[in-house]
C-alpha cells in the first residue's frame, strides 16, 4: 500500500509537518523510559478479520479526528510507512520508539473509532481490537516483551464491557481497560458503576482517553465547537475535569478504594485548581454527599494519574514549583502519544526536574501502576 | 482559673446546653449529649465563628449514592456560620482528614457539673492524614 497523494504531487507523509527529530530535546535519560501511551491501530481489513461474520461487511468508519484535521498532519512524519496507516506497523513502532527514542517499555492503548451509535458494534470493534492486539503487537511481534496492551470496552453497553474484561483481565499482558474520553453521560453515575466495579476487582486501571470522532459524541465544549484545531487541542483534555468530579461526588471512589484512574490526554496543569474549588466548600455541603467520605484532594494521589502532555506546563523556571504543587512525583506518568503530532520525547521530557523526580515521572509512577516487573534482556 | 461550675446536674437535660463564660476569650459550650457531657470551645477551628451557637442535629450518612440515613441524632454540632459539622461529645468532624475542635472533660460533683479546663491528661486530637 502506497501513501496516497494528497497535495501538489506530495504524499501525506511529506505532508506531515512534525517529526521525532523536531520533538527530541538534549537530555536523553540515563534510566528505562517507561511510555504509557503508544496508540496502535490496526487496518481496517486487518480489524474486519478479527470481526464475527455478521459485522465483517459493514462499511466502519475511518477512525480519524475529521472535524479537526490537524493543519500540522495528525502523525509524525516518520510513522507514515508503506504497511498502512501510522501506528499500523509495530516493526516501525519498535524502532522509532526503543532505538531512536530511547523508550524501554511501551503500554499500548489502540483507539476504537470514537461512540458509534450502535453500541452492540462498538462492542463487537472492541473485542475484535483485543483479540487483535493480542495476537500481533502483544503476540508475534512482542519478542522483546517490552509491549503491555489496554483492554478496550464500551461503556455505552456495560454488560459487554464487564464480559470483556472477565474475558482478558487473567491475560498478564493486559495492564488497564481503556474508554474514551468522550461520552454522553458522566462516568461517575450509576450506568457505568459495574465496569468499574470489574476493573477495580482485577486491579486494572482505567486510562480514559480522548477517541476518534463520529458525530455521535456531545460537542467538545459546553458551548459547542471551536473553530480551529488549535482551541480544540488546547481545549479537549480538559473534559477530564467533567469525569473526575463526577467520580468523586458520585462517591465512586468510595465504594471502589482499589479503582485507579488514569487520564491519558494529560490535564495535571488542572488538576491543582480543580481540587481547591472543590475541596473550598466540602465541609459543609458533606450532608448533600453523604457518600463522599473525604476531602477531594484526598482522592487525587490514591486514585488518580496523569500522563503528561507536551502541550502542558509552565517555563523551566518555575516548573519544579508546579510539579510539587500537584504532587506530580507520585501522581504524573509519561507517554510518548506515538504516532500522534504531539510526539513527547523523552528527551526533552522534564529535562531540568531534579534526577529523583524525572526518573518518577517518566519511569517509577508507571512500573508501580501497573505492576510492570523488571524486563529480561533477552 | 482551671475549674468551672457550671449548673445542677438536672438543670441541663440530654440534648441542652449552656454557654459558660471560662474567663478567656470565647469561653465554652457545656453539652449533655445522651448522657454524656463535654465542654465544647466556643470557636469553630475553620472560620473562628462562635461554633456553640449553631443546633444540635443529627447527620445524613451513606456507603452508596442513591442512599441516605439519619444517624448521630442530636450528636451533630453544626456551625452557625459555615455549616462544618463536628461530633459530640469527640468534637471531630465526620470528614477525612479529621478537624477537631477543642473539647474540655465535664466532671460531677457533689450533683454539680464542673468543666476541668486542665485535665491531667488530656485526650491527644487524631492525627491528620498525611499528604500526598
Amino acid at each position: 500500500m502506497s501513501p496516497s497523494v494528497d497535495f501538489q504531487g506530495l504524499s501525506l507523509a511529506e505532508l506531515a509537518r512534525k517529526t521525532l527529530a523536531d520533538a527530541a530535546g538534549d537530555h536523553p535519560p540515563t534510566f528505562p523510559v517507561i511510555d504509557a501511551s503508544v496508540h496502535p491501530r490496526p487496518r481496517v481489513d486487518e480489524l474486519r478479520e478479527y470481526l464475527p461474520k455478521v459485522w465483517q461487511g459493514r462499511r466502519l468508519p475511518a477512525g480519524d479526528r475529521y472535524y479537526y484535521p490537524n493543519p500540522l498532519g495528525d502523525s509524525i512524519r516518520e510513522s507514515f510507512s508503506d504497511a498502512g496507516p501510522p501506528g499500523s506497523d509495530p516493526a516501525l513502532a519498535s524502532r522509532l520508539l526503543f532505538e531512536e527514542a530511547g523508550v524501554d517499555r511501551a503500554i499500548l492503548t489502540p483507539l476504537t473509532l470514537g461512540l458509534l451509535p450502535d453500541g452492540d458494534l462498538l462492542a463487537a470493534i472492541c473485542s475484535a481490537t483485543n483479540e487483535w492486539l493480542a495476537r500481533t503487537w502483544l503476540g508475534e511481534h512482542n519478542p522483546h516483551g517490552r509491549f503491555s496492551g489496554t483492554i478496550r470496552v464500551t461503556p455505552t453497553r456495560p454488560e459487554a464491557a464487564v464480559a470483556e474484561i472477565e474475558k482478558w483481565a487473567g491475560d498478564p499482558r493486559f495492564v488497564q481497560i481503556g474508554v474514551p474520553l468522550q461520552s454522553l453521560q458522566l462516568y461517575g453515575t450509576s450506568p457505568f458503576f459495574p465496569i468499574w466495579e470489574a476493573a477495580a476487582r482485577h486491579n486494572l486501571p482505567v486510562l480514559i482517553h480522548a477517541d476518534a470522532e463520529t458525530g455521535v459524541e456531545l460537542a467538545p465544549t459546553p458551548a459547542g465547537y471551536l473553530r480551529h484545531f488549535l482551541g480544540f487541542a488546547a481545549y479537549n483534555p480538559i473534559n477530564f475535569v467533567n469525569h473526575l468530579t463526577s467520580f468523586m461526588v458520585g462517591g465512586v471512589l468510595d465504594r471502589l478504594p482499589d479503582l485507579r484512574l488514569v487520564f491519558g490526554d494529560g490535564g495535571y496543569d488542572l488538576c491543582v485548581p480543580l481540587m481547591w474549588r472543590v475541596d473550598k466548600d466540602y465541609r459543609p455541603m458533606r450532608p448533600d454527599v453523604p457518600w463522599m467520605k473525604r476531602l477531594p484532594s484526598e482522592y487525587i494521589g490514591q486514585h488518580v494519574r496523569f500522563i503528561a502532555h507536551s502541550m502542558e506546563g509552565p517555563d523551566d523556571a518555575v516548573l519544579d514549583e508546579w510539579l510539587e504543587m500537584g504532587g506530580a512525583k507520585s501522581t504524573l506518568m509519561f507517554g510518548t502519544n506515538y504516532p500522534s503530532w504531539d510526539f513527547f520525547h523523552p528527551s526533552a521530557a522534564f529535562a531540568h526536574v531534579e534526577p529523583e523526580g524525572r526518573e518518577r515521572i517518566l519511569a517509577t509512577n508507571a512500573i508501580e501502576l501497573y505492576g510492570l516487573s523488571a524486563r529480561e534482556e533477552n | 482559673m482551671s475549674r468551672h461550675v457550671v449548673c445542677r446536674v438536672e438543670d441541663l437535660p440530654d440534648g441542652a446546653h449552656l454557654i459558660v463564660d471560662t474567663g478567656g476569650r470565647v469561653g465554652v459550650g457545656v453539652y449533655n449529649i445522651h448522657g454524656e457531657y463535654v465542654a465544647v470551645r466556643n470557636l469553630c477551628p475553620h472560620a473562628g465563628a462562635p461554633l456553640c451557637r449553631g443546633i444540635l442535629s443529627g447527620a445524613p450518612v451513606s456507603d452508596s449514592p442513591h442512599e441516605r440515613s439519619w444517624a448521630y441524632d442530636g450528636e451533630i454540632l453544626k456551625c452557625p456560620w459555615h455549616g462544618w459539622e463536628f461530633k459530640l461529645p469527640e468534637g471531630i468532624t465526620l470528614t477525612d482528614p479529621p478537624i477537631k475542635v477543642k473539647t474540655f472533660p465535664v466532671i460531677v460533683e457533689d450533683g454539680m457539673l464542673v468543666v476541668d479546663m486542665a485535665p491531667a491528661a488530656r485526650p491527644s486530637p487524631p492525627a491528620q492524614a498525611t499528604a500526598l
